[in-house]
């Protein structure tokens, strides 16, 4: 076998349950012969911190217009893994990204990847919303005047208020310090900044903690909106949320290093949203979501 | 890792179980209490298993309910989902079993106090109902262990149940031309009929049994596709 089918065919995708000896079993491949365009390929992803592992060997597909929820105990790297979509990892400096992402066949970790490139291509979403401390349209306005986009600054505006479904909240006070919004409209707001710079995937990394239901039924909505035009990764502890509004769904696991001192996150297993919630491969994601081990 | 959570919800879970396939022995009990009645023309005993009956709804409705409730206040997945939903298939096995024994009782004041019985057919009968008794034991058994190859064996003792009902039939169909003893016979093939569903329902828990193990559901035995040993396929899970 080739050293790029051998990858390839050792890459997690989704049906495959990656036992305890992950890296050398990888046996088995797709369990149906789905049409899914990858978007991101992971090979070997590992993470330190420190030289402490946070994650290790972790690798995946993410799928074109697809919701990819990452699901895992606290520690498990969920959030370490997201942040090697758009090179997040990069902005703290103890931090150590080995193996290959590769997004559309460019692996963005090369030398000559420009980081800000990459995150304009990967929008990213955080827990608590971060609005600038600026009026509702300066804050759409932002990334793109930075990044010296062409077009219609209102036009640019109104189209990514729309694509987040905060228009028509907002219109007649786009004006408005952004802080005077409430948090689930905060939310949308930074969902809406991140599609102002037209990405090609949304990162979302525990996008509802922070708000009420009703905010986070909307924002669930406009997920399922947003999926028809981006490819959505999703880190979340409300294996719920995953249940209903991932297309694939990741599980990682908290192991011990075999001197007992440091945790690192592995992935479990891997496969359509409906076989992790309903009848799951590994005895280990099973425990996991029926909450026989938190 | 490997703290138990969610610990309150898991035994009422499993509380849930044992109420609902307790149930089977209600079944059980209703239907020793029909084959008894039929072998003795007992109406007396037959208008108590149409009464006891409500024992059996009232188990249906009431694990329905809590099934109902832990779905809506506790969200389960994965073996948890599933345990639910097969309980919902047992608890309604079970009520239809139960009505099943009705259906027979209901039966026998029709037959008379002392009707012409013949000994070859009701023979038949009581081992009909000796097999379909050990089907429901044995469907219960099968649940309460997680035995996919107990489960599985339900359909072997089905099949001799089958035998006997077609051998019911044959013997009323050759019984005679007194008209005494032909309607009675022909009240014996309903009654063989009623305990033939009895142990088709057991299988149908047996294959529920196979569901919560494996995640897969498919009939052990299906009409519209005989070639197929679809049973086989549990047999490895």
């Amino acid at each position: 076998m080739a050293d790029a089918e051998r990858t390839r065919a050792e890459r997690a995708v989704p049906g495959i349950s990656l036992e305890e000896t992950v890296h050398e079993t990888h046996a088995g491949g797709p369990r149906s012969s789905l049409k899914r365009e990858p978007v991101f390929e992971l090979e070997g992803v590992s993470v330190a911190y420190d030289g402490n592992p946070a994650i290790t060997d972790v690798s995946m597909e993410i799928y074109r217009n697809h919701i990819t929820a990452l699901i895992g105990p606290s520690g498990c790297g969920k959030s370490t893994l997201i942040r090697c979509f758009n090179r997040m990892n990069d902005l703290i400096p103890s931090a150590r990204v080995d193996g290959r992402v590769i997004y559309h066949g460019q692996d963005i970790y090369a030398d000559e990847i420009d980081p800000v490139e990459v995150r304009k291509r990967i929008g990213m979403v955080f827990q608590k919303p971060n609005p600038f401390p600026k009026s509702v349209y300066d804050n759409i306005a932002f990334g793109p005047r930075v990044l010296g986009m062409k077009g219609e600054m209102d036009a640019i505006v109104e189209r990514a208020l729309r694509g987040a479904a905060l228009w028509d909240e907002v219109k007649d006070r786009l004006d408005s310090n952004a802080f005077g919004m409430s948090g689930g409209q905060q939310q949308r707001l930074c969902i809406a900044r991140c599609l102002a710079v037209e990405p090609d995937v949304i990162l979302m990394d525990e996008p509802c903690s922070a708000l009420d239901p009703i905010s986070t039924g909307k924002i669930e909505d406009l997920m399922m909106e947003l999926k028809e035009r981006y490819s959505i990764v999703i880190v979340t502890h409300n294996m719920q949320q995953a249940a209903r509004v991932s297309d694939l769904t990741a599980f990682l696991i908290v192991k011990l290093d075999a001197d007992e001192k440091h945790r690192q996150g592995r992935l479990v297993e891997y496969d359509e949203t409906e076989k992790i919630f309903t009848n799951p491969s590994d005895s280990r994601t099973e425990d996991y979501v029926t909450g026989k081990v938190g | 890792m490997a703290e138990e959570i969610r610990i309150q919800f898991h035994e009422e879970l499993e509380q849930l179980e044992h109420r609902a396939l307790d149930g089977l022995d209600l079944v059980i009990s209703s239907l020793d209490r029909t084959i008894e009645a039929v072998q003795h023309q007992d109406a007396e005993l037959a208008e108590l298993v149409v009464a006891d009956d409500d024992l059996i709804d009232g188990r249906y409705l009431e694990i329905h309910q809590a099934i109902l409730n832990l779905m809506a206040t506790q969200a389960p997945v994965a073996s948890d989902l599933r345990l639910m939903a097969a309980l919902l298939h047992v608890m309604k096995c079970m009520e239809r079993m139960g009505d099943q024994c009705v259906n027979i009782a209901k039966l026998i004041p029709i037959t008379g106090h002392d009707p012409p019985a013949d000994e070859t057919l009701l023979k038949h009968i009581f081992d009909m109902g000796k097999g379909v008794r050990e089907q429901v034991r044995q469907a219960k058994r099968a649940f309460v262990d997680r035995d996919v190859g107990l489960a599985r064996d339900l359909v072997r003792q089905d099949d001799l149940v089958d035998d006997l009902n077609r051998e019911v039939f044959h013997r009323a169909i050759e019984i005679g031309d007194d008209h005494d003893v032909r309607e009675w016979a022909m009240t014996m093939i309903l009654v063989a009929r009623a305990i033939e569903r009895i142990g088709d329902n057991a299988v149908d828990i047996g294959e529920q049994v196979a569901f919560l193990v494996t995640g897969l559901f498919r009939e052990f035995e299906d009409s519209s596709h005989p070639s197929e040993d679809l049973a086989g396929q549990h047999s490895s899970a």
